[in-house]
């Protein structure tokens, strides 16, 4: 069983991160994910970064994984 | 025909694709039965879907073809859209009608 932890660490090894949190039992996951690199790029472009960070650590526990990617500045206007 | 050019064939020749989990009337997935959801929430009714269940090299294929790890997956006009969480985004802000909208004129 894969932990909501490590799927954590693993996103904040592969990526450069200002914010992620990942929540979840053990079977789905929801991971939200605020990062400079994601300026710029396409919603479709920003979930390839996490899944490359993720890399092949997750090929069968991926599926179960909800993700929302934001740029610092979407994530500053988000919880204002 | 490979997968590969398979699945060029069928995001090029149909308007709107949709490779999921099931058909759209019988979803087997959360993540597939919400992108049938949503694209009838969009207007869209009628729309190419394949069964990756059904069609092992297509399952693995698509992933590669979008460089995208997971199903379902949206394709417009050729055009690869997004999974079930970019489509629900898209929806919520109004974007996916637009794109979907395109498409039918």
């Amino acid at each position: 069983m894969v932990h909501p932890e490590e799927i954590q660490r693993y996103i904040e090894q592969g990526l450069a991160c200002e914010h992620v949190r990942v929540a979840g039992d053990g079977h789905h996951f929801e991971a939200v994910v605020v990062s400079a690199e994601f300026r710029g790029k396409s919603r479709v472009q920003q979930h390839q970064l996490v899944y490359r960070a993720l890399g092949d650590r997750m090929r069968e526990e991926i599926h179960a994984l909800a993700m929302q990617t934001f740029t610092p500045e979407d994530w500053a206007a988000a919880n204002r | 025909m490979d997968a590969q050019q398979t699945i060029k064939q069928q995001v090029t020749s149909n308007p709107v694709v949709l490779y999921m989990k099931g058909t759209p009337h019988f979803p087997q997935c959360g993540f597939s039965a919400m992108a049938v959801q949503i694209l009838r929430a969009c207007g869209v009714e009628e729309f190419f879907s394949v069964n990756v269940l059904d069609e092992p090299e297509i399952r693995n294929g698509v992933k590669e073809y979008a460089n995208w790890p997971t199903i379902p997956q949206l394709y417009v006009n050729g055009e690869f859209v997004g999974g079930s969480d970019i489509m629900r985004e898209m929806y919520e802000s109004g974007e996916l009608q637009k794109v979907l909208a395109k498409q039918a004129a």
